[in-house]
């Protein structure tokens, strides 16, 4: 009954057959989720709440892992391996898959160290290539102007939508090939989520993004592909625009006109 | 009488009450102090940090083998039972979280804080003292830090478990293994409160006698060596305290002011340095 369109270019990402039960819990969360994730775009996940697209999202860099007795089966393509392998080095599967949440999480250090954190993780002592990578991801995450005078205070002291802004260039600054976006501006005022947004479109030139938000215009705004969930199963994959104009599935039209949700 | 005008009688009884409550326990407080500063201030000279004890009537007798005796123990103390608490804490919070054997070194360590201090004094004479034939500072140190390790550990605990999960999540989200993410995100995070704890638990143990009288048992004289009998504050202010001659108790006096405003200042640093990280 799912409507998956087929992505004709490359994909970041392959799902397959993916469920997902939290522990303790009597119905998986996600059933038999198959998803194809578009390289080098936007990939918005929506719908109502407990649908499972956080749910989805996290599988993608294993944070499940982190909470023992989550059970999973199926299959996450990325770079030619399953994902979900026990095998699976999560240390550097989590330097190529990163992830922004929603609430900004600045370390308690500062600001120069937050973007370097990933760096020195693998192992980047240098001086000069740090302070090199540092200015520009926070060129890339549009923040460095207002933080180039002040790179060495509590990172604390930023704003919610500059912490955020800290945080993406945080993940960009390792260089990832996908970018997880956990409903990344609902915590934000409007003209944060509009500068989050815009460095949303921009960064699809270097990485792969997965954006789950609550708020439908935001995903008609960024994304160029739209998941709608529902109940754990995705309903209906599709270009953004033709989901949000002419949607395949009732759900969807439903879901999408405010019926429910 | 209405039904209104009687709530609004009871109403002000009660806060009487507790207002008047609250005052008498603290007027004991500040009785206690009183008394101590008008006491102690009176029997504070330079003698007593130049001079060590002396019999009963010699001019140039003070408290440094005291003072001196009393840093070293519970320094000792602290650097046994401060890495210890804070592990067993760091353990609790980010590895044991809410296992079955979490919970119950939690309820241990709870009981354990209640324990009378003279008991642990007891234990420890039986397990180190008596076999090694005589009182040390290291009896006396590790008496402390057991009294230590629980205070530091709960607060530890805690403290780590302010820290939000997100911020773990992001760090680990990067790829950092976990114990980069506890030393690098979660200590950061709960260093002011951690400081306090630590200061607390030191404060808690600095004017503990009881634990001492039979593992570090006291002397008069000046020592540094940690395999003998070590003089302290506390059980030097009890032995001058119970005795008749007036310029020991005098000491005695000046003793319990010295730890009081030792203790108190550590109480108050620790509420500050909990005060300034709250506020950032």
């Amino acid at each position: 009954m799912a409507s998956i369109i087929d992505i004709k270019e490359e994909c970041a990402l392959q799902v397959r057959n993916f469920d997902f039960t939290y522990k303790g819990a009597a119905a998986p969360s996600l059933k038999k989720v198959t998803m194809p994730i578009a390289k080098n775009a936007v990939t918005a996940l929506i719908g109502p709440s407990g649908c499972g697209k956080t749910t989805l999202l996290r599988a993608f860099n294993r944070m499940h892992d982190l909470y023992p007795g989550n059970q999973y089966e199926g299959e996450i393509e990325f770079e030619g391996r399953n994902i979900l392998d026990p095998k699976e080095d999560l240390i550097h599967l989590r330097t190529k898959i990163g992830m922004i949440f929603q609430k900004p999480t600045a370390f308690p250090m500062s600001i120069y160290d937050n973007v370097a954190y990933g760096m020195r993780l693998q192992g980047i002592k240098n001086k000069s290539e740090l302070d090199g990578r540092v200015e520009k991801a926070l060129q890339d995450a549009a923040i460095w102007k207002e933080v180039q005078d002040r790179l060495k205070h509590d990172a604390n002291g930023l704003s919610g939508g500059q912490q955020q802004r800290l945080c993406i260039a945080r993940a960009i600054a390792v260089e990832p090939e996908v970018l997880l976006f956990d409903e990344p501006t609902s915590a934000l005022d409007p003209i944060s989520t509009q500068g989050i947004e815009k460095l949303v479109i921009e960064l699809k030139e270097r990485v792969s993004i997965i954006i789950v938000t609550h708020n439908m215009q935001q995903a008609a705004r960024v994304s160029d592909y739209t998941g709608f969930m529902y109940l754990g199963d995705l309903v209906e994959l599709g270009h953004t625009e033709e989901l949000f104009v002419t949607p395949k599935e009732k759900l969807t039209q439903e879901y999408i006109t405010g019926k429910f949700g | 009488m209405t039904a209104v005008q009687k709530r609004i009688i009871v109403n002000k009884l009660a806060l009487a009450f507790s207002t008047l409550s609250a005052v008498i326990a603290l007027s004991f407080l500040f009785w206690i102090l009183g008394v101590l500063v008008m006491k102690g201030v009176d029997a504070l000279s330079w003698n007593i940090f130049i001079y060590e004890g002396s019999p009963p009537g010699y001019e140039d007798s003070g408290l440094k083998h005291a003072l001196i005796g009393q840093l070293i123990l519970v320094g000792l103390a602290t650097i046994i039972g401060v890495p210890l608490g804070i592990m067993a804490g760091t353990y609790l919070s980010e590895y044991g979280k809410n296992s079955k054997l979490a919970h119950t070194i939690r309820d241990i360590s709870d009981i354990m804080m209640s324990a009378p201090s003279i008991v642990i004094g007891a234990f420890v004479y039986a397990v180190i003292v008596m076999p090694m034939g005589h009182f040390s500072a290291w009896a006396g140190a590790i008496a402390l830090a057991i009294m230590m390790i629980p205070i530091i550990l709960r607060t530890t605990d805690d403290m780590l478990q302010l820290v939000p999960g997100t911020l773990r999540e992001a760090a680990f989200a990067l790829g950092a293994p976990k114990y980069k993410v506890i030393i690098d995100v979660v200590y950061r995070g709960a260093k002011a409160g951690i400081l306090t704890g630590v200061l607390l638990g030191i404060a808690r143990v600095a004017g503990e006698t009881a634990p001492l009288l039979f593992t570090s048992f006291n002397d008069n004289f000046f020592t540094t060596d940690l395999n003998a009998a070590m003089p302290s504050l506390t059980v030097t202010m009890f032995n001058y305290a119970i005795s008749p001659y007036d310029d020991w108790q005098q000491l005695g006096w000046a003793a319990a002011f010295i730890l009081s405003m030792f203790i108190l200042g550590l109480n108050i640093l620790g509420r500050l340095i909990l005060l300034a990280g709250k506020r950032k």
